[in-house]
């Protein structure tokens, strides 16, 4: 079996229509941007489309579960073992292992819940770039890219997805959303351990990992989709995020790449219109 | 019947305004509207959200965000029964409107968010019932009517009632809605 999968092969079948980061970002249209006269689009139960807007994120979190455990159930597979810089030590691919059970379960807990709010699989279209962020050649940049930075955003919205259905009174969405927040903060302590103890002597490494982290977090602020202001669909949950290992100073450098990255997004949405109005 | 679309062109989305005249075209047919109706729809393409209003009866006004047509699966793609299910839904509840024997229902702005979704549930039903389907739309419609009705067993009754049936008023349905959030409260 081949080591390092690109996302183009990875299977679906026929219902699944995929989407690249290209197309998903040159949308002239995008909403929040400036031009938005609605303006808020925090996820709430108040908002008219709040059920659609819910069962269109739970697509996402679904199809972010099955890369999940494709991209753990890669690291497993990519790196030969041991405790060399392109090795992994047998901890952590056992690590990995528990991860790909938890993501397995939470995949049959997804399908279940887009039943519940009928949506079909495939509904939606799915981005890879999840995955593909779990294809780094170095196993500590899959940890912060993958663990830290991506199941971190999913803290984000497991919490904010459990709000939701508490406010909504929905108790089969807040239960699952509960029980799955709890295994993502395991995650991303997995993440931050694992980060700290294979570059303790490799600070040149951490640097690295950690730029990483940024980048991938920039990207999937998804123009200001995650942040803490009071528009941002998905709020930044500070207190789990404390739990999996992340310090007041990172989350505060978060919060501003949220910022950035929807001020990118305004600026890139401006131009696409002038352009397409041109 | 004319069927009128703006914009003719569209520069921000790959719809066509052909196609959507056919799918009013179609729509109005199979409701029941009053043959000489003129039609226009005024679509949105600056924005991806999907909100969708009649802003007139007399001449008949559909006012449409781009995202209201869009495929889900293909960006800036108009998907025809999504289109269908949006149309058809704002254009039942129109045939209600022109109906004596429906009753006076409060204009749309006016309406509660739980009238609103219980109302949605009914035309949506019979849209179905015409073969007009996208995806789960009962699941998503009863999904819709929790929300704003509760999570319980006197709720999925109501909207069981509203999904089925034909031949309500408006007063029906209010009760059906009113009856329900009291129920969950």
């Amino acid at each position: 079996m081949r080591k390092i999968f690109p996302a183009d092969l990875l299977a679906r079948d026929e219902r699944f229509v995929r989407l690249t980061t290209e197309q998903r970002f040159m949308d002239p249209r995008s909403p929040g941007s400036r031009s938005n006269p609605r303006g808020a689009m925090k996820l709430t139960p108040d908002r008219p489309d709040a059920p659609d807007a819910a069962r269109a994120l739970m697509h996402g979190i679904f199809v972010g579960e099955v890369q999940a455990l494709e991209g753990a159930g890669r690291t497993c597979w990519d790196f030969e073992t041991g405790d060399g810089g392109d090795e992994t030590p047998f901890a952590l691919k056992l690590d990995m292992a528990r991860q790909c059970w938890d993501e397995a379960r939470h995949c049959e807990i997804s399908v279940k819940l887009s039943d519940w709010m009928g949506t079909e699989l495939g509904e939606f279209s799915e981005s890879t770039f999840l995955y593909e962020a779990a294809c780094n050649p170095d196993p500590v940049l899959r940890l912060t890219g993958v663990n830290r930075a991506l199941e971190g955003l999913a803290i984000d919205v497991f919490n904010t997805m459990k709000e939701f259905g508490d406010i909504a009174g929905d108790p089969v969405l807040e239960f699952c959303e509960d029980w799955m927040l709890a295994d993502e903060v395991t995650h991303v302590k997995m993440g931050s351990d694992w980060l700290r103890r294979l570059t303790e002597k490799d600070p040149e490494r951490r640097e690295r990992a950690l730029e990483f982290q940024r980048i991938v977090d920039k990207l999937f602020s998804l123009g200001g989709f995650r942040g803490e202001d009071d528009d941002s669909p998905i709020r930044l949950a500070r207190r789990f995020r404390e739990l999996a290992g992340f310090d007041k100073e990172e989350m505060d450098d978060l919060a501003e790449i949220s910022r950035e990255a929807k001020a990118d997004a305004d600026r890139m949405r401006e131009q696409l219109v002038a352009e397409a109005n041109a | 019947m004319t069927v009128s679309v703006t914009p003719e062109n569209f520069t921000l989305v790959s719809y066509d305004a052909g196609e959507i005249a056919s799918i009013i075209e179609e729509l109005v047919g199979a409701i029941g509207l009053p043959s000489d109706l003129d039609v226009s729809i005024e679509v949105d393409e600056s924005t991806p959200l999907g909100r969708a209003s009649v802003t007139s009866i007399s001449p008949l006004v559909i006012s449409v965000e781009s995202g209201a047509l869009e495929d889900p699966k293909r960006p800036r793609n108009l998907s025809r029964t999504g289109s269908a299910d949006v149309l058809g839904r704002l254009m039942f509840r129109v045939r209600d409107r022109l109906d004596p024997a429906f009753g006076d229902p409060p204009a749309d702005n006016e309406l509660t968010l739980p009238q609103s979704v219980a109302w949605d549930a009914y035309c949506v039903g019979r849209l179905v019932r015409l073969g007009y389907i996208h995806y789960d739309n009962r699941q998503r419609r009863l999904y819709h009517f929790r929300n704003r009705h509760g999570f319980t067993d006197s709720a999925d009754e109501a909207f069981e009632r509203l999904w089925t049936a034909d031949g309500l008023s408006w007063s029906d349905i209010a009760s059906l809605s009113d009856n329900a959030v009291g129920t969950a409260a």
